[in-house]
Protein backbone atom coordinates (compact mmCIF):
# COMPACT_ATOMS: atom_id res chain seq x y z
CA UNK A 1 0.00 0.00 0.00
CA UNK A 2 1.47 3.32 -1.07
CA UNK A 3 1.27 6.04 1.57
CA UNK A 4 2.32 9.59 0.92
CA UNK A 5 4.17 11.33 3.75
CA UNK A 6 5.43 14.91 3.91
CA UNK A 7 8.69 13.88 5.52
CA UNK A 8 9.62 10.64 3.78
CA UNK A 9 7.82 10.99 0.44
CA UNK A 10 5.94 7.96 -0.82
CA UNK A 11 6.35 4.83 1.27
CA UNK A 12 5.25 1.30 0.52
CA UNK A 13 3.76 0.04 3.75
CA UNK A 14 2.23 -3.38 4.16
CA UNK A 15 -1.34 -3.29 5.42
CA UNK A 16 -0.30 -5.62 8.27
CA UNK A 17 1.89 -2.84 9.69
CA UNK A 18 -0.97 -0.38 10.07
CA UNK A 19 -1.85 0.33 13.68
CA UNK A 20 -5.44 1.27 14.43
CA UNK A 21 -6.11 3.75 17.21
CA UNK A 22 -8.69 2.75 19.79
CA UNK A 23 -9.41 6.20 21.10
CA UNK A 24 -7.25 8.71 19.36
CA UNK A 25 -4.25 10.79 20.22
CA UNK A 26 -5.72 13.78 22.07
CA UNK A 27 -5.91 16.68 19.63
CA UNK A 28 -5.67 14.25 16.69
CA UNK A 29 -8.70 12.09 17.40
CA UNK A 30 -9.76 12.18 13.75
CA UNK A 31 -6.63 10.18 12.78
CA UNK A 32 -7.12 6.46 13.31
CA UNK A 33 -4.42 4.77 11.24
CA UNK A 34 -0.71 5.06 11.94
CA UNK A 35 2.44 3.04 11.36
CA UNK A 36 5.84 2.88 13.01
CA UNK A 37 8.72 3.88 10.79
CA UNK A 38 12.38 3.51 11.77
CA UNK A 39 14.16 6.83 12.27
CA UNK A 40 17.49 5.61 10.95
CA UNK A 41 19.88 2.88 11.84
CA UNK A 42 20.40 1.89 15.45
CA UNK A 43 18.36 4.81 16.68
CA UNK A 44 16.27 4.48 19.80
CA UNK A 45 13.57 6.53 18.06
CA UNK A 46 10.70 5.66 15.80
CA UNK A 47 8.30 7.74 13.81
CA UNK A 48 4.64 7.28 14.53
CA UNK A 49 3.40 8.42 11.16
CA UNK A 50 -0.23 9.00 10.26
CA UNK A 51 -1.41 6.97 7.25
CA UNK A 52 -4.22 9.46 6.74
CA UNK A 53 -2.59 12.87 7.11
CA UNK A 54 0.78 12.97 5.39
CA UNK A 55 1.98 15.88 7.54
CA UNK A 56 1.31 14.34 10.96
CA UNK A 57 4.14 12.34 12.48
CA UNK A 58 5.35 12.02 16.04
CA UNK A 59 8.80 11.03 17.21
CA UNK A 60 8.40 8.25 19.76
CA UNK A 61 10.91 6.53 22.00
CA UNK A 62 11.05 3.57 24.33
CA UNK A 63 10.38 5.43 27.60
CA UNK A 64 12.37 2.92 29.63
CA UNK A 65 15.53 4.20 27.95
CA UNK A 66 14.80 7.62 29.39
CA UNK A 67 13.53 6.51 32.78
CA UNK A 68 14.65 3.01 33.70
CA UNK A 69 12.21 2.64 36.62
CA UNK A 70 9.17 3.76 34.62
CA UNK A 71 6.17 1.60 35.54
CA UNK A 72 3.08 2.60 33.57
CA UNK A 73 0.01 0.80 34.85
CA UNK A 74 -2.52 -0.07 32.19
CA UNK A 75 -6.03 -0.17 33.62
CA UNK A 76 -8.38 -3.10 32.99
CA UNK A 77 -10.54 -1.12 30.62
CA UNK A 78 -7.59 -0.11 28.44
CA UNK A 79 -6.42 -3.75 28.43
CA UNK A 80 -9.85 -4.78 27.21
CA UNK A 81 -9.99 -1.99 24.65
CA UNK A 82 -6.60 -2.96 23.27
CA UNK A 83 -7.45 -6.69 23.50
CA UNK A 84 -4.24 -7.28 25.43
CA UNK A 85 -3.84 -10.86 26.56
CA UNK A 86 -0.12 -11.48 26.76
CA UNK A 87 2.46 -9.24 28.40
CA UNK A 88 4.85 -9.71 25.49
CA UNK A 89 2.36 -8.07 23.11
CA UNK A 90 2.52 -4.77 24.99
CA UNK A 91 4.69 -2.06 23.50
CA UNK A 92 4.88 1.27 25.32
CA UNK A 93 6.14 4.37 23.52
CA UNK A 94 6.61 7.90 24.78
CA UNK A 95 5.78 10.83 22.50
CA UNK A 96 8.81 13.09 22.18
CA UNK A 97 8.68 16.88 21.95
CA UNK A 98 11.70 17.89 19.89
CA UNK A 99 13.61 21.09 20.50
CA UNK A 100 16.82 22.32 18.92
CA UNK A 101 18.73 21.99 22.18
CA UNK A 102 18.81 18.28 23.09
CA UNK A 103 18.58 19.30 26.74
CA UNK A 104 15.17 20.80 25.97
CA UNK A 105 13.81 17.59 24.47
CA UNK A 106 11.10 15.97 26.55
CA UNK A 107 9.04 12.79 26.63
CA UNK A 108 5.44 12.57 27.72
CA UNK A 109 5.49 10.00 30.52
CA UNK A 110 1.99 10.81 31.76
CA UNK A 111 0.23 9.84 28.55
CA UNK A 112 2.19 7.09 26.76
CA UNK A 113 1.14 5.28 23.62
CA UNK A 114 0.30 1.70 24.40
CA UNK A 115 0.37 -0.63 21.42
CA UNK A 116 -0.84 -4.19 21.11
CA UNK A 117 1.92 -5.36 18.77
CA UNK A 118 0.14 -8.60 17.88
CA UNK A 119 -3.22 -7.07 16.99
CA UNK A 120 -1.90 -3.67 15.93
CA UNK A 121 -4.17 -1.67 18.19
CA UNK A 122 -3.08 1.43 20.08
CA UNK A 123 -4.27 4.07 22.49
CA UNK A 124 -2.75 7.07 24.19
CA UNK A 125 -3.54 6.23 27.79
CA UNK A 126 -3.56 8.68 30.69
CA UNK A 127 -1.84 7.29 33.77
CA UNK A 128 -3.30 7.84 37.20
CA UNK A 129 0.18 8.39 38.59
CA UNK A 130 0.55 12.16 38.77
CA UNK A 131 4.28 11.86 39.43
CA UNK A 132 4.87 11.17 35.75
CA UNK A 133 5.18 14.51 33.96
CA UNK A 134 3.83 15.42 30.57
CA UNK A 135 7.23 16.98 29.86
CA UNK A 136 9.95 14.73 31.25
CA UNK A 137 13.36 15.99 30.14
CA UNK A 138 15.29 13.31 28.29
CA UNK A 139 18.40 14.81 29.85
CA UNK A 140 17.05 14.39 33.40
CA UNK A 141 19.87 13.31 35.66
CA UNK A 142 22.44 13.68 32.88
CA UNK A 143 25.15 16.23 32.66
CA UNK A 144 26.05 18.14 29.57
CA UNK A 145 28.97 16.21 28.14
CA UNK A 146 31.49 17.84 25.85
CA UNK A 147 30.35 15.70 22.96
CA UNK A 148 26.66 16.49 23.28
CA UNK A 149 27.21 20.17 23.96
CA UNK A 150 29.42 20.88 20.98
CA UNK A 151 27.08 19.48 18.33
CA UNK A 152 24.90 22.45 17.40
CA UNK B 1 -26.53 22.16 32.45
CA UNK B 2 -28.38 20.50 35.29
CA UNK B 3 -27.69 22.32 38.55
CA UNK B 4 -28.40 20.68 41.90
CA UNK B 5 -27.79 21.69 45.50
CA UNK B 6 -26.46 19.00 47.81
CA UNK B 7 -25.38 18.89 51.45
CA UNK B 8 -22.14 17.42 52.71
CA UNK B 9 -22.31 13.65 52.80
CA UNK B 10 -25.01 13.59 50.17
CA UNK B 11 -24.52 12.08 46.73
CA UNK B 12 -25.70 12.18 43.18
CA UNK B 13 -26.04 9.22 40.88
CA UNK B 14 -25.27 9.30 37.19
CA UNK B 15 -26.89 6.36 35.48
CA UNK B 16 -27.05 3.17 37.48
CA UNK B 17 -23.43 2.78 38.41
CA UNK B 18 -21.75 6.14 38.95
CA UNK B 19 -22.02 7.79 42.35
CA UNK B 20 -20.46 11.09 43.36
CA UNK B 21 -20.39 11.99 47.04
CA UNK B 22 -19.59 15.46 48.40
CA UNK B 23 -17.23 14.86 51.29
CA UNK B 24 -15.73 18.12 52.49
CA UNK B 25 -15.63 21.84 51.78
CA UNK B 26 -12.57 23.85 52.76
CA UNK B 27 -12.63 27.46 51.60
CA UNK B 28 -12.85 27.27 47.83
CA UNK B 29 -11.96 23.59 47.65
CA UNK B 30 -14.37 20.71 47.52
CA UNK B 31 -13.43 17.09 48.10
CA UNK B 32 -15.58 14.63 46.24
CA UNK B 33 -15.60 10.87 46.13
CA UNK B 34 -16.34 9.08 42.89
CA UNK B 35 -17.51 5.51 42.62
CA UNK B 36 -17.60 4.23 39.07
CA UNK B 37 -17.07 0.95 37.25
CA UNK B 38 -13.54 0.24 36.07
CA UNK B 39 -14.39 0.95 32.43
CA UNK B 40 -15.17 4.58 33.26
CA UNK B 41 -12.00 6.67 33.33
CA UNK B 42 -11.92 9.58 35.75
CA UNK B 43 -9.35 12.34 35.45
CA UNK B 44 -9.19 16.00 36.36
CA UNK B 45 -10.50 17.91 33.37
CA UNK B 46 -7.35 19.98 32.86
CA UNK B 47 -5.13 16.92 32.24
CA UNK B 48 -6.92 16.33 28.92
CA UNK B 49 -6.18 19.89 27.85
CA UNK B 50 -2.54 19.67 28.98
CA UNK B 51 -1.96 16.40 27.09
CA UNK B 52 -3.74 17.70 24.00
CA UNK B 53 -1.57 20.82 23.99
CA UNK B 54 1.56 18.71 24.44
CA UNK B 55 0.60 16.45 21.50
CA UNK B 56 -0.06 19.44 19.27
CA UNK B 57 3.26 20.99 20.30
CA UNK B 58 5.10 17.70 19.71
CA UNK B 59 3.69 17.40 16.18
CA UNK B 60 4.31 21.07 15.39
CA UNK B 61 7.89 21.22 16.69
CA UNK B 62 8.75 17.95 14.93
CA UNK B 63 7.45 19.40 11.65
CA UNK B 64 9.24 22.72 12.23
CA UNK B 65 12.62 21.17 13.01
CA UNK B 66 12.63 19.87 9.44
CA UNK B 67 16.02 19.04 8.00
CA UNK B 68 17.81 19.64 11.28
CA UNK B 69 15.89 16.84 12.93
CA UNK B 70 18.37 14.03 12.14
CA UNK B 71 21.08 16.16 13.79
CA UNK B 72 18.93 16.74 16.86
CA UNK B 73 18.12 13.02 17.05
CA UNK B 74 21.82 12.17 16.78
CA UNK B 75 22.54 14.51 19.68
CA UNK B 76 19.79 12.86 21.65
CA UNK B 77 21.23 9.44 20.87
CA UNK B 78 24.63 10.57 22.14
CA UNK B 79 22.97 11.95 25.25
CA UNK B 80 21.15 8.69 25.94
CA UNK B 81 24.10 6.44 25.16
CA UNK B 82 26.34 8.64 27.31
CA UNK B 83 24.14 7.94 30.30
CA UNK B 84 24.32 4.22 29.58
CA UNK B 85 28.10 4.31 29.77
CA UNK B 86 28.01 6.11 33.08
CA UNK B 87 25.70 3.52 34.58
CA UNK B 88 27.88 0.65 33.40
Amino acid sequence: MKIHTTRFGELDIEESRIITMRGGILGFEHLKRFFLYAAGEKNPFWWFQSAEDSSVAFVVIDPFLVKADYTPEICDEDERLLELEKAEDVVVMGIVTIRHDPFGISVNLRAPLVINAAKKLAKQIILDNEEYPVQYAVSAGRTRTEQAATVK
Amino acid sequence: MLILTRKLGESIKIGDDIKITFLEIKGKQIRIGIEAPSHITVHREEIYRIIMEQNVQAARLTAMTGKELPVVLDELKILLSGSGEKKG
